[in-house]
Order: C-alpha cells, then sequence, then structure tokens
C-alpha cells in the first residue's frame, strides 16, 4: 500500500521538538563513531604515548613495512581465511542437518547453540588452554596413562583457527539458518522429482541457492575472524603467534610501549575489516530477491538414513567440544588445588569461590558490569530506535550520512576501537577517562549497529498507514511516535535490548585498553587472573560470570517476550 | 465553508503529478475524485490532509487556509480537524476497538470519552465488539470501525482514500449505504477517492473525473454518465460504443454512408475526431421491428456475432453497417440472425476525443 514515496516523509513542520532530537542524534552519533578514528589518526603521527609530549612523526606508518609487521599481517590473514573457512563448512552443515533432514533433536541443537553463540569468546580460550597447553590436561593424561610425551600445544596457529572456529560456528549457523529454513522449496523438489540423490539434490540446488546467503556469511565470518582478540591473544602469546590485535595489545600493555605504531596497525586492520563489509553489504543489497520468495512451503526433510549417526556425533561433537567439555574443565579446574590431568588424583576445594566472594574488587567488577550492560544497552536501545526512526521513516536531510556514521564502527575491532578512546580522551577536555561513561560509550558506539537493525527491520515493517491514521486523527508527530509507533515497535526494541545487554556483559576487547581500577568489569578481572597465570581464580570466575549470565539470560527472556523470538 | 482547492501543482521528482486543478466541495457536500490509476486523485486527497506538501495553488478548509505555496502557510494534519479512512483500514492493532475510537478525543485531552465512542459505534454498527482488539475482527468490521474513529471527533470534513477496495463485493454495497447514511447525517464535505464507477455514480452528489493530473470533468453523476464531455470520460463511466462518423452537409452519417440521427445538443461540434456515443443499454435489438419507424429513431439492420448471458441481461455483438455494436437486451437471439436495432437520436451524443 506503499504507493508514494518518502516525499510525505519529509514534510516540513513547523517547531517541534524531532527537529532538535535529530541533531543532538546526528552529533552524537558523529562525535562517537568519528573521535576515536580521528584520534587514531592523530595518535598515528605522535612518537610519544597519549597525553605525553612529544613530537609529529611518520615512523609509525613508515615501521608497517617492517618484517615484524609484515608478517603479523600474512598470519591474520592466514589465521582468519582458515577459520572463516573450517567454521563456514561445518556451520552450514550444521544448519542443514538440523534444518534440512530428519534429525531428531532440531530443538535441542538450536537451543544449546544458542548457548554456545554467548559462550565468551576468551573464556573459551582459557578453557582449552586448560585442556591443550604443553601443561594441559590432555599432555597430563597421556603422560600418566600412556607415559608418552604427546606434546599437544594449543599455542600454536593450529590452536588458535581451532579454538576461533568453534567459537564462530555457531554465528556462521545463525546466520545460514534463516536462508536455509526460507528457501522455496518448489526448487528442491523440481530436483529431486527429476531423479536427483539428496547429495546431488544439496550440490546441484541448495548451495547454489543459497550462495549469496553464503558468500555474505563468509564475509562477516571474515570480518569476526580479523576482529578476534581474546582468542588469539590468550592463546598466542605463549606460542609467539602475533596477529595485529594481539600487536596492538602488546605494543600498549609491555613496555617498551608504541602507542602511535598501535594506531597505525590499527587503522590498518580497520581498513581491512571495512573492506570486507563493504563487500558483504553491496552482496547483500544485490542478492535479497534470489531463493527465499516468502512462500513457507512444507519442505520435505531429507531422510538421513546411514547417515543418521555420522550426523549425530558430528552435531553431538561440536557441542562437546564447543560447550560441555570447556564448562567442565573450568569448573574442575576452579576446584582443585593443585593442577593436574587426573581428577583422581586432584585434591578438590573450595577456595578460589569463598576467595571471590570475599573480594571487593570482584563485587566492584560484578557490579559495574551489570550497570554497564543493562544501563548501556537501555541508552543504546534508545539511540538505535531514534536513529533507526530518522533514517527509516523520517529521512530529513542528512540521514545517508547519519546511517553511514552508525555502521562507521561496526568494522573497527574492539580493540582498536578502545585504542582510538584512549587517544581521544587523553587530549579531549571531557573528563571521561576512568569513568564508567567511557566504557558505555565505548560499547555503545561499537554495538550500536545491532540496535540500529532490529529496530531499523521493524520500523520498515511499519505500515505508514498507521502514522498517518493517527496525525489525521489529530496526534502530532510526536504523540504518533509515542502512542502508535514504540508501542507497535515494543518487542523490536525488546530484542535489541536482549541483544545489546548480552554483547556489553561479554565484551572483553573495547575495554582491555581502558579500564582502571574502579572501572573494571567481570570480562577484565578474568582477564587479569589469567594473565597472573592463577588458573583457579580465573576458572571459578569464569563460572560465576556464565551463571550469572545465564540468569539474566533467562530473566530478560522471561521479562521480554519480544526478546525470545530470533 | 466547505473545502476549496485553487490551481494545485504537485511535483514528485521529475514529474508533474497534479497539474494544476481547482474544485469546491461546499458544506454537506459529497464528492467524489473519479480515474484510472495515476491520475492523481489520491495525491490530491493527501494533499487536502496536509499528509503532503503542495507545490502551487492553494487550499482553505472552512475558509481557514491550510496550504498555500505563496504565502508559504502550511497546517499540519493533526491541526486540520479531519476524518479520514484509509484503503489499509489502518486500525491500530494494539489498542481495542473503544480506544481505536477514543484516540481523536484522547489526543485532544477529553476525559469522558465514552459517551462519544459509544454514539459512533452505534452508527457503525460495532457497540458490542468495543472491547476487542482488531486482529479478532474480520476486514468489513475493521472498516466500520476505522469509519467510527473518523467520525468520533466530530470532524470538519471527512475524506475517504478508496476504503472499500479490499472489501468483497456484497460488503462493499452493505458499506457504501452506511457510508453515505452517515456523511448525510453528519452534514460534513466530505471527499471520496476511488476509481469504481459503482461507488462514483451511486454515493457522490457530484463527480470530478482527474486524468494525468488535470480535470476532465465535474458534475453530478447524471450529467457525468448521459453527458459525458469527450471519449475518456464515456468510456471510463458505464458501457460505450463509440461509432465513428462524418459529416455529410448539414447531416451525420456512418462510414458507409448511413445517416444518423444524433443528440440536437451535440450538432454543433467541431474538428475532425469526432465519435458518436451510443451506450447498449439504449439501444433495442429486435428481429423485426414491432413499431412503426419513428422520426426520432435510429433504425439499422444487422446481424447477430454472439451473445453472452450475464444474468442481469444479455448482451449482444451485433454486425450493422460494417461496425460492431454492444447491445442489452432480455430476449437470446440466435447468433447469425438478422435483426434490427433502433436507439433514441437523443442516446446518440457527439463526443470529442
Amino acid at each position: 500500500m506503499n504507493r508514494l514515496t518518502q516525499n510525505s516523509a519529509t514534510t516540513q513542520y513547523r517547531f517541534n521538538f524531532l527537529t532538535p532530537l535529530y541533531v543532538l542524534v546526528f552529533a552524537a552519533v558523529a562525535l562517537m563513531a568519528l573521535v576515536p578514528v580521528a584520534a587514531l589518526v592523530l595518535g598515528s603521527l605522535r612518537d610519544s604515548p597519549p597525553g605525553q609530549p612529544g613530537n609529529w612523526t611518520l615512523d609509525n606508518w613508515a615501521n608497517l613495512a617492517s618484517p615484524g609487521v609484515i608478517d603479523t599481517l600474512i598470519t591474520t590473514i592466514q589465521v582468519a581465511c582458515l577459520t572463516t573457512f573450517f567454521a563456514m563448512i561445518l556451520g552450514t552443515v550444521l544448519a542443514l542437518i538440523i534444518h534440512r533432514t530428519d534429525f531428531r533433536w532440531p530443538n535441542t541443537m538450536t537451543g544449546l547453540l544458542g548457548l554456545s553463540f554467548y559462550f565468551p569468546s576468551f573464556i573459551l580460550g582459557m578453557a582449552w588452554i586448560v585442556i591443550g597447553s604443553p601443561g594441559g590436561l590432555i599432555n597430563d593424561l597421556i603422560r600418566e596413562l600412556f607415559d608418552t610425551e604427546a606434546n599437544l600445544d594449543i599455542y600454536s596457529v593450529g590452536g588458535i583457527v581451532l579454538v576461533m572456529v568453534l567459537h564462530q560456528v555457531p554465528f556462521v549457523y545463525l546466520t545460514m539458518r534463516g536462508p536455509v529454513l526460507g528457501m522455496d522449496p518448489s526448487y528442491e523438489e523440481a530436483a529431486r522429482t527429476s531423479g536427483a540423490s539428496a547429495f546431488t539434490m544439496l550440490r546441484r540446488v541448495t548451495l547454489p541457492m543459497l550462495s549469496y546467503a553464503l558468500a555474505s556469511s563468509t564475509l562477516l565470518c571474515l570480518v569476526m575472524s580479523l576482529e578476534q582478540f581474546g582468542i588469539p591473544v590468550l592463546l598466542g602469546i605463549p606460542g609467539r603467534v602475533t596477529v595485529l590485535a594481539t600487536q596492538i595489545y602488546l605494543l600498549c600493555r609491555f613496555p617498551p610501549t608504541a602507542y602511535g605504531l598501535a594506531a597505525a596497525i590499527g587503522l590498518t586492520l580497520a581498513a581491512l575489516t571495512a573492506i570486507a563489509i563493504l563487500l558483504q553489504r553491496r552482496l547483500a543489497r544485490g542478492g535479497q530477491a534470489v531463493a527465499t520468495t516468502g512462500k513457507a512451503g512444507r519442505i520435505t526433510p531429507i531422510r538421513l538414513g546411514a547417515w543418521r549417526w555420522p550426523a549425530n556425533i558430528f552435531c553431538g561433537g561440536y557441542i562437546l567440544m564447543g560447550l560441555i567439555f570447556p564448562t567442565i574443565i573450568l569448573l574442575y579446574t576452579s576446584l582443585i588445588k593443585f593442577f593436574t590431568g587426573n581428577p583422581l588424583n586432584a585434591s578438590y576445594t573450595f577456595r578460589n569461590y569463598l576467595s571471590i566472594w570475599e573480594s571487593e574488587g570482584t563485587q566492584l567488577a560484578t557490579l559495574n558490569t551489570l550497570l554497564v550492560s543493562g544501563g548501556g544497552a537501555l541508552v543504546g536501545v534508545m539511540l538505535g530506535a531514534a536513529c533507526s526512526y530518522f533514517t527509516v521513516r523520517l529521512k530529513p536531510t542528512g540521514h545517508r550520512i547519519l546511517d553511514m556514521l552508525v555502521m562507521l564502527p561496526f568494522g573497527v575491532p574492539g580493540v582498536v576501537l578502545g585504542l582510538g578512546l584512549l587517544w581521544a580522551y587523553a587530549y579531549l577536555p571531557l573528563p571521561l577517562y576512568g569513568t564508567m561513561t567511557l566504557i558505555v560509550l565505548a560499547y555503545v558506539t561499537r554495538f550500536l549497529p545491532y540496535a540500529t537493525e532490529t529496530a531499523g527491520a521493524r520500523f520498515v515493517q511499519l505500515d505508514r498507514s498507521l502514522e498517518e491514521a493517527a496525525w489525521t486523527a489529530g496526534a502530532s508527530r510526536q504523540t504518533g511516535v509515542w502512542r502508535i509507533v514504540l508501542p507497535l515497535s515494543l518487542p523490536s526494541l525488546q530484542s535489541g535490548y536482549f541483544l545489546l545487554f548480552m554483547a556489553f556483559f561479554r565484551e572483553i576487547s573495547a575495554t582491555i585498553l581502558i579500564f582502571t581500577a574502579s572501572t573494571s568489569v567481570l570480562s577484565v578481572s578474568i582477564w587479569s587472573y589469567f594473565e597472573q597465570a592463577d588458573w583457579g581464580m580465573a576458572s571459578a570466575l569464569s563460572i560465576l560470570a556464565m551463571v550469572l549470565m545465564l540468569g539474566i539470560m533467562s530473566a530478560l527472556l522471561w521479562a521480554m517476550p519480544g526478546a525470545r523470538k530470533r | 465553508m466547505g473545502i476549496s482547492v485553487r490551481d494545485l501543482v504537485k511535483v514528485y521528482g521529475q514529474s508533474t503529478v497534479i497539474k494544476g486543478i481547482s474544485f469546491d466541495v461546499a458544506d454537506g457536500e459529497f464528492v467524489t475524485l473519479l480515474g484510472p490509476s495515476g491520475c492523481g486523485k489520491t495525491t490530491t486527497l493527501r494533499c487536502i490532509a496536509g499528509l503532503d506538501t503542495i507545490d502551487g495553488g492553494e487550499i482553505r478548509i472552512n475558509e481557514q487556509v491550510v496550504s498555500n505555496t505563496a504565502t508559504g502557510v502550511f497546517v499540519p494534519p493533526h491541526e486540520r480537524n479531519l476524518g479520514m479512512v484509509f484503503q489499509s483500514y489502518a486500525v491500530w492493532p494494539h489498542l481495542t476497538v473503544a480506544q481505536n475510537v477514543a484516540f481523536p478525543l484522547t489526543v485532544r485531552g477529553v476525559r469522558d470519552t465514552a459517551e462519544a465512542v459509544k454514539w459512533a459505534l452505534d452508527i457503525v454498527g460495532m457497540n458490542d465488539l468495543a472491547a476487542r482488539r482488531p486482529s479478532e475482527l474480520s476486514g468489513g468490521q475493521q472498516q466500520r470501525v476505522a469509519l467510527a474513529r473518523a467520525i468520533a471527533g466530530k470532524p470538519q470534513v471527512l475524506l475517504f482514500d478508496e476504503p472499500l477496495s479490499n472489501l468483497d463485493a456484497r460488503l462493499r454495497d452493505r458499506t457504501r449505504a452506511e457510508i453515505s447514511r452517515i456523511q448525510r447525517e453528519l452534514k460534513v464535505p466530505a471527499i471520496y477517492v476511488t476509481h469504481d464507477q459503482t461507488e462514483a455514480l451511486s454515493m457522490s452528489d457530484r463527480i470530478i473525473v482527474l486524468s494525468a493530473g488535470l480535470t476532465i470533468q465535474d458534475g453530478v453523476p447524471k450529467q457525468i454518465y448521459h453527458e459525458p464531455v469527450n471519449r475518456f470520460v464515456a468510456d471510463f463511466i458505464g458501457n460505450a460504443n463509440f461509432l465513428p462518423v462524418q459529416r455529410q452537409s448539414e447531416q451525420w452519417a456512418l462510414p458507409d454512408g448511413t445517416p444518423l440521427l444524433v443528440c440536437p445538443d451535440t450538432t454543433h461540434l467541431q474538428g475532425d475526431k469526432i465519435t458518436a456515443l451510443v451506450r447498449p443499454e439504449a439501444i433495442q435489438v429486435e428481429h423485426q421491428p414491432k413499431a412503426e419507424a419513428q422520426p426520432d429513431i435510429n433504425r439499422v439492420t444487422g446481424t447477430v456475432l454472439s451473445s453472452v448471458f450475464l444474468g442481469q441481461h444479455i448482451e449482444h455483438l451485433v454486425s450493422v453497417s460494417g461496425l460492431e455494436l454492444r447491445a442489452f437486451s432480455r430476449t437470446p437471439l440466435a447468433v447469425g440472425s438478422e435483426i434490427t436495432i433502433s436507439f433514441h437520436a437523443n442516446d446518440c451524443r457527439l463526443l470529442s476525443e
């Protein structure tokens, strides 16, 4: 029914509060998006740490060509490509098994994969270090049971790729699930009735039909791999496998520091991810109308037959390696006095948990985490909804620029954003360094697109005539938004809040460079324990954090029915 | 009083959708904007509602200027005191029927809405469904809620944007009658947009036929139907036969020379492109003419090409003087039989193209 273009939306009104709101939102998003990037550029041209006196220099950019950085760049690309390759295959196969065949437990798998999605990356990394490091579980067990050295080393490219794949498979699954479910079944049915076997049909019809979704998902997966921080840093430093994110961290945390070089590297990494994202957006726009016709037909599931048990083992195997095993290991590690691979030999204790319970630092970190997640998500959703309303409905002058500004930080890796904020607030007069506001700012900047995409998708669906009916019935624009648009968008706003809350809770990379003792959050506390090689405390706090996260997740889903639709 | 539109111009991007139309709607009058898709009728309605700004001309409602490009005046929709019914009903799913209908009152700060809501729902016969939500209602019921909402605030103008096009035929008839009744009771000026001629003919005090952004004809339904100003209007409303004609000294004739008696009002037409309009219901078809030839009656012989039973009447396609005409009758005629058609001269109007 939308037969008229957006001209009606640009009807000029005399003064109303939407105009100053637009200006405010535009300014806020512009600052949030541009300040860190601008600060990075400036910082890359300095030869001293942020806030210290120094000179302008081009050395940092010259040093990008040094063998060290080039090596790191190559490693980054290697790791990213390998991870993307395997994660895409595994994730897509999972999506096909669960939603295209007569696999027996689709709902269970979907739920478990959802849980795996929320498993924080660095905690997964930690668990696998306990499992696979030279002094870890597997090596210990093999030494004891078979009296030989297995020499398994998780501190390697292979190890990093393994854990990164485990972390990213749920993401691939989630992005491929929609297209797999939404495919028009008649194409496949035509193939089957023409005599194609299930495999042939998959190979020659299903996968080609999914090609746009696959390409789009691959690019997003690649971006995720390039941005990864927790896993490559935790597993890479001991084994001297360095990716760009690691290098930035090393240059900022350990003397001799080189913040300027870190800024230059950060911008390079951001450029890589930005290219991938631009490609993905172009692709996503082009391939809209292909396989999903919207006809929700009944799909005839593929009979697994002899492949049933391999499929079961595959699915179960992933859940085991990506969710259950790491959790059990962390639980185990948190309860033992001294590390040993043999649970029968270990002495058990609750002291780690008691320590945490009494620790003021941890209590503060927990409070901070809840504040940042709960309050920050609220700020994010409101800002995101406002941005979306302007870019999707009202479309005033400059809305396209606003749209770009919102998406800009999406391509910037978390650690790079953190570095940018570090540089920015060393110089800006605002007393934000060392405050919770800075952390919230970092998180909201990074994840704003989550909120705008969920709210925006809903605003687009809302028939314009629903708002126009309000106007012709005597409601001003503002009243129309308050009484009609917002109530009807509530489920999407709830969904956005949930996404943001979960993302903020798990986040480590954007915080790791800008936190202080008083603004520490749970993820940073866990990280710190691990850096001090206090595996027991790190594991215990991880378990507590995950229990807390699960609890809050359930509470949110119960309180906000709209967030359940994912 | 009423609505006044002067030299309205509306431009969308590169194209001028409304090229300068003017009309008035008197207080209590029901005017239909009729025309094919893309003629600008919905745009005109939206400009009057204030949902779109205008690029030229002036719109007044009850003597007050609401849109004027020269002076830059623009009154936003919520200050124009309208009642508008949308094609998609636009009934809000998160509010009950009663809350929907009360909306025009609650936004103006009226506390006690129960009586007004009851009055409005009574008029549309939806009072016992007041507590339901729109998702529990049928299309016709939702449309009536939209209607009740439009009148609840006692608007000064009623606007309808193709409100019946999503309803089935039976429901359309019933709702049509209701809308007419309501408008007459409220005595407010109403503008109704449609491409359906039955709605236009049955409901309107006046019809304005639009095409490509311009007014083609403005008149009462009878005029539009019986005295169309050109071929477009004649073709758009009702069924029509168009006969090519040529002048033979003071008379008119069909291409094969058969003399044609035409309506005296239209004999003055000049120009090359003239056709004669004869509506099928005005043509009598018989095997043998019963009466004698009358001076004002055209009579031509021909053959039946086909007959189609349409329930109300039978539509015959006949070939006379080398032309094919459609005619309605209630008697079946065999294909190929010889017949005589007759029609009164007044039913044969000359039109310019």
